[in-house]
């Protein structure tokens, strides 16, 4: 077919189409150039060791499983946190909803730095001695759980009233409207912004090696290179690796939004 | 799609339940020294970044049979002379050695909640450490002195005075910085000059390490001799200023807050270190990691 035979909309649409190429590709050559300069710039002018990089970088690597179980966790307890937090929120009896107030006004009003410190060094003024993990996911699961209550809240408030009028015109009960109905659905909304809690949580805790028993990726890297005076080396590994973590949750998570979204087309 | 979430979070809080709880499933021990020979490991606290005392050996490889908790460290993976002090005592109680980090002040403080069991980390034995530890007898004796960069103009302790040094937390250093030096006064030989300001890191070695980095926050450092000889030889630009400022008794520490009663494994300790200095294991080591001995005449 000739260039005169296509019709005007096919020549609009294939110009668009070669525009946003174009801008992909001076993208991909910019990301390459910028990464081009780094290693550049640590082959040259600034000098790593590599003789510690290879001696340290398996010790440091040996964080990641640690790091990804606190996260596994602490995302775990923050979302059965968040839900209850939001159905506390939205609840029309004064103490429950006093409660989940007071809740996320508390944990959001406080570090979490702060928050790590307090299980770990002051719950043992009151007799309960957890371990350094047991704590650090507590704080984090908490932590998180204030947060993504907001999060939850807004996804069941997404929920169409008519959804809620036509559960009741079935006669269903308010636990079997919520649970059968609201839920599933506000789930949906809100897994999206929960991945992206995740992603941030695996950064966050690199603070749980405040505690000293937690040998994650932070704590790795710190210490040897303390004590070899090689910080700025195993802080550039550490950074890479969580950078890496990083990269591939959020190839998974926009699959899974992409997912979750197709329903809406 | 709720399900999922339900058993996702149920499971998470199993997992986070069975892994405090994992060890709580034998017949309990009634005193601490039956409990450690009973689950077959002592965990001993120690500070990864004190060399020549005690350090992170990245390289080791832990074994696979080990009985040491996830979150300790075996003796593969550590070295320094206080790590092998402490396997050596964990061999002649019959258990493994295992490692834990906390924190050097949380491990002053005491009420360690059965987190670990002993601290074999050079801790000296002054008040009021005695009110909350029960120690052994002493393994080595080291002293304290001063360290400074190898260009500084100062030539004597006293010209220190007014100026910042740089101490670790809770350390014999900082109470002789402050004057509050609570030993033997036969064991102090020189008095901190007056007026100094101090600046407080977290470990011992930080402060050598803070004046390799180049920062200029403080002029000197107090510490033991043990960590400037090791900064030396390790080749820094350090220098030892002065001579000996004081001498301290370390010994190994145990918890008078445990839950289980300690005193048996206090007993058992304390033989293991007199039996040590007896037949000059503890010698041996000293003169391996400090190039000297400093455990003549602690035995009582």
């Amino acid at each position: 077919m000739s260039q005169l035979q296509k019709s005007q909309a096919e020549l609009l649409y294939a110009a668009q189409q070669r525009k946003v190429r174009q801008f992909r590709t001076n993208v991909a050559i910019s990301w390459i150039v910028i990464l081009g300069l780094l290693i550049a710039l640590f082959n040259g002018p600034i000098k790593l060791d590599s003789v510690f990089i290879r001696k340290n970088l398996f010790f440091i690597a040996g964080g990641v499983g640690q790091t990804f179980y606190i996260s596994i966790l602490s995302i775990g307890l923050a979302m059965c946190l968040a839900l209850l937090a939001a159905l506390g929120r939205l609840s029309t009896f004064p103490p429950f909803y006093a409660l989940s107030t007071f809740y996320v006004s508390l944990i959001r009003g406080t570090p979490l730095y702060l928050q790590i410190f307090f299980f770990f060094l002051a719950l043992p003024q009151l007799g309960i001695v957890l371990p350094g993990l047991f704590a650090g996911v507590l704080a984090l699961g908490l932590n998180y759980g204030a947060y993504m209550s907001e999060t939850f809240r807004a996804g069941i408030s997404s929920v169409s009233k008519g959804q809620r009028e036509a559960a009741i015109a079935l006669g269903m009960t308010p636990q079997q409207t919520m649970q059968r109905i609201v839920l599933p659905q506000a789930l949906r909304f809100a897994i999206p912004p929960m991945g992206n809690d995740f992603i941030s949580m695996t950064k966050d805790s690199a603070l749980v090696s405040a505690t000293g028993f937690v040998h994650e990726i932070m704590w790795r890297a710190t210490r040897v290179g303390r004590a070899e005076f090689h910080n700025l080396e195993a802080l550039i590994i550490a950074a890479v690796f969580y950078w890496i973590m990083t990269l591939i949750l959020t190839f998974f998570q926009s699959r899974i939004e992409a997912r979750l979204a197709r329903g809406d087309r | 799609m709720k399900k999922v979430y339900v058993i996702a979070s149920v499971l998470a809080v199993a997992a986070l339940a069975l892994s405090a709880c994992g060890a709580a499933t034998q017949a309990p021990a009634n005193n601490l020294l039956d409990a450690v020979k009973q689950r077959g490991y002592l965990v001993v606290s120690t500070d990864p970044n004190y060399m020549p005392q005690s350090g992170l050996d990245t390289a080791g490889k832990r074994p696979a049979d080990t009985k040491c908790p996830s979150d300790t460290y075996t003796t593969a993976e550590m070295q320094g002379f206080d790590v092998e002090v402490a396997k050596e005592v964990g061999t002649r109680l019959g258990v493994e050695t295992c490692f834990a980090t906390p924190d050097w002040d949380v491990i002053t403080a005491g009420s360690w909640g059965g987190r670990w069991d002993i601290s074999v980390g050079s801790m000296t034995i002054k008040p009021p450490r005695p009110d909350i530890f029960y120690f052994s007898t002493p393994y080595y004796a080291p002293t304290g002195v001063i360290g400074v960069p190898a260009d500084s103009t100062l030539s004597s302790v006293d010209d220190l005075a007014g100026k910042a040094v740089c101490v670790a937390t809770a350390t014999t250093y900082l109470d002789w910085v402050n004057g509050a030096l609570d030993l033997n006064p036969s064991d102090i030989y020189a008095k901190a000059p007056t007026g100094l300001s101090i600046v407080e890191l977290p470990t011992d070695q930080e402060c050598p390490q803070a004046l390799e980095a180049g920062r200029n926050d403080f002029v000197a450092y107090v510490t033991s001799k043990t960590v400037v000889d090791s900064n030396i030889a390790a080749g820094m630009a350090v220098k030892q200023l002065g001579g000996d400022l004081f001498k301290e008794k370390d010994a190994i520490a145990i918890d008078k807050a445990s839950t289980l009663d300690p005193t048996s494994l206090v007993a058992a300790v304390d033989k293991a270190v007199k039996d040590m200095h007896g037949d000059g294991t503890l010698s041996n080591l000293s003169k391996k990691w400090f190039g000297t001995d400093l455990t003549q005449d602690l035995v009582q």
